[in-house]
């Protein structure tokens, strides 16, 4: 697949990880602590949601990141080591961003299981 | 050349797009602190949601909603054969973002003033 496919595909992929993100995430604003966003993220359906955006959102940036630098002309000389050193880089951002939204543990938070994230969510201001 | 709507537009997307990819090293990082426990997070995040990063949180919702727009307007002069109305697109497609960032940007102002 050519580095502009991808660019579209992922494009695409994240116009709706994106949305989601800001409707659920940020809308209406409020202040952002473990306590609350572990109702969310204690559920693996958004930890595979947000796991699918990360992926979506590293390849859209490093492949645009890769043609920025490619367009100047003292990296575009070097493209196949900038290409090599971005592709391990976005593995290495995956799977450390993969084990953070992992890491979004409920019984951190006290929530002893899923089913106990609605009563703790009732809870909170 | 550079009051063409193309060059703008090529400028702009460039310009966020570098922009959003700092931006999500930086979020990886303050996200990240959750490895740590989340005393570690709550601690990191609230250095970050203070009423100066509010208001920075605006120039980011721009640089996003500009971004996300100009895509889809190029997706559309892609796969619609919409080259003619690429000006007309680019002008739509700026105006949606302002739009977008004014609405968003509101209740972003009134939380920071009511204190969060």
């Amino acid at each position: 697949m050519t580095l502009f496919k991808l660019q579209r595909y992922s494009a695409i992929a994240l116009l709706v990880f994106m949305t989601i993100h800001m409707i659920v995430v940020h809308y209406p604003p409020f202040h952002i602590d473990f306590s609350r966003i572990i109702v969310r993220m204690g559920q693996p359906i958004w930890k595979a949601i947000d796991i699918a955006f990360l992926l979506s959102v590293l390849i859209h940036g490093l492949a645009g990141a890769y043609a920025v630098m490619t367009d100047v002309q003292k990296f575009s000389q070097a493209r196949r080591t900038l290409a090599t050193a971005f592709a391990v880089l976005g593995v290495v951002a995956f799977i450390y961003g993969s084990i953070t939204i992992l890491a979004f543990d409920p019984a951190k938070a006290g929530v002893k299981t899923q089913m106990d994230a609605p009563a703790v969510a009732a809870q909170m201001p | 050349m550079y009051k063409n709507t193309g060059f703008i537009s090529f400028v702009l997307r460039r310009f966020t797009g570098v922009f959003l990819v700092i931006y999500l090293a930086m979020h990886m990082f303050v996200i990240g602190s959750v490895n740590l426990g989340p005393a570690a997070f709550d601690a990191r995040l609230a250095l970050v949601q203070t009423n100066v990063f509010k208001i920075l949180e605006i120039g980011l919702l721009a640089a996003v909603v500009y971004h996300a727009f100009d895509g889809v307007r190029l997706l559309m002069v892609h796969y619609f054969h919409l080259t003619n109305q690429r000006q007309s697109l680019f002008y739509a497609a700026f105006a949606i973002a302002a739009l977008l960032t004014v609405a968003g940007g509101i209740p972003i102002i009134l939380f920071a003033i009511n204190g969060g």
